[in-house]
């Protein structure tokens, strides 16, 4: 025993990084389980106190920007208003209800190989781990961590994020995952080659796991590839979203979910 | 033997780490270069410290820098290596180092400096996009990105060294 304690010392720096570096590989693999409560990311209150004030002054120099989203929300909010007067006096089909909640983004990266968003919205507004995140242009993530008042979401750009969406024209299931090349293509998975895809054609959320609402924009088919080996198609999406401009999200909450997810696994 | 120059190591550690944090991610060049300059701060903590000290100095460093980004461990990960090997280097790099105390371009001149630091920073960053990337997939936009984002980060490592070290030494 002394002489390993001695051994031990005499080999302490080696000891020191192995033991520093084992510390980091555990941390690596830990964080990359899906959601978790963890206090190591960026909706921990000081880094993203930080962020928050980065975020304001580089808001400053992207106003214009800002003003632009707000008015194409606006008119895309009026537009929905006009379609629903129209419709009051039809039929009415029980629908399951999601409600969204506006956040603001203090911090985004699509550069990465994996990339988050940080947005200013946390437990104390209602968001738990693994809510849909939308903008008004379609699907931009999950939320992994919260906060009290802030959380971190995975990207519609990291590679563990798999949106179960279907081909508007088809009604066919399909997979969406960024293949981490550029940030705005995705790949689409498992479309059966006797379905008759079309470059061109919408990709939208299916809202079967009851994390994003049906009919959500994914994308739209941009590159196809189909050889005769093939099961599945091969294809791209050019994403609907920009990440490179993404001022603010919402957060969607699925009030049945506890009770859907609770059925679903009798 | 010099003595540990603290406003020299002060600066450092404001000027490379505090304001790596809010910019962190947010300044890229060319779609490719990220600037991790903080690592900077480490490199040139004085000569003198016990390797175990540095080791832990670049573990928290490091972890620090990882609650910003969303990648608990890799930073930290990165930083643990270059420190474990950076006295190493020095030895190799440097011939004099018996009176060397404060790693500035000034102690071990610039040439010292670039070969002193460019290679520490290059397996840093490497290491960091490897881990991230998760695999040698993508092997050209990784190589892009790493020796690209080393060279940001030198020239700012070295710009600001040159802004920090005390006029009166400059002659």
């Amino acid at each position: 025993m002394r002489k390993l304690l001695d051994f031990l010392y005499r080999r302490r720096t080696f000891a020191i990084f192995l033991g520093l570096e084992i510390v980091c590989a555990w941390l690596i693999v830990s964080f990359n389980q899906r959601q978790n409560a963890d206090f190591l990311n960026s909706s921990n209150a000081l880094s993203a106190r930080i962020s928050t004030g980065s975020q304001n002054v580089s808001d400053y120099f992207d106003l214009i920007e800002i003003n632009e989203q707000l008015m194409l929300e606006n008119e895309l909010l009026q537009a929905r208003l006009n379609a629903n007067l129209a419709f009051a006096d039809g039929l009415s089909i029980p629908s399951e209800t999601y409600l969204v909640k506006g956040a603001r983004v203090i911090n985004n990266t699509f550069r990465r190989s994996t990339n988050f968003l940080t947005i200013l919205a946390g437990q104390e507004q209602g968001i738990s781990p693994g809510m849909g995140v939308i903008s008004t242009a379609g699907v931009v993530g999950q939320v992994k961590s919260v906060s009290n008042r802030y959380a971190t979401v995975y990207s519609m750009l990291h590679p563990q994020m798999l949106v179960s969406s279907t081909v508007k024209r088809t009604d066919t299931n399909c997979s969406v995952q960024w293949d981490q090349e550029s940030y705005d293509k995705a790949s689409l998975k498992f479309v059966p080659r006797h379905i008759g895809l079309k470059v061109g054609d919408t990709i939208v959320t299916s809202g079967f796991n009851s994390v994003f609402p049906p009919n959500i924009n994914v994308g739209v088919v941009s590159d196809l590839n189909l050889e005769d080996h093939m099961t599945f198609y091969e294809a791209k999406i050019k994403l609907t979203v920009d990440f490179t401009s993404l001022p603010s999200v919402f957060v969607v909450v699925h009030e049945m979910k506890l009770e859907k997810d609770s059925v679903e696994s009798l | 033997m010099n003595r540990v120059n603290i406003r020299e190591q002060v600066s450092n550690f404001i000027a490379l780490f505090l304001i790596q944090l809010p910019l962190l991610y947010r300044i890229t060049l060319w779609d490719r270069a990220f600037g991790f300059f903080y690592v900077g701060f480490l490199v040139l903590l004085p000569f003198r410290i016990s390797r175990s000290y540095l080791l832990v100095a670049g573990f928290l460093t490091g972890l620090v820098v990882d609650v910003f980004s969303n990648t608990p461990g890799i930073h930290a990960g990165a930083c643990v290596f270059v420190m474990y090997i950076r006295d190493l280097w020095l030895k190799i790099v440097v011939d004099d180092t018996e009176e060397l105390t404060n790693i500035n371009y000034i102690s071990i001149k610039k040439t010292g400096f670039t070969l002193f630091v460019f290679p520490l920073v290059l397996i840093h960053h490497l290491i960091i996009f490897l881990v991230e990337n998760g695999g040698l997939h993508l092997f050209g936009l990784l190589t892009s990105k790493t020796i690209l984002s080393s060279l940001f980060s030198f020239v700012i490592i070295f710009v600001l060294n040159y802004l920090i070290v005390p006029k009166s030494r400059r002659q």
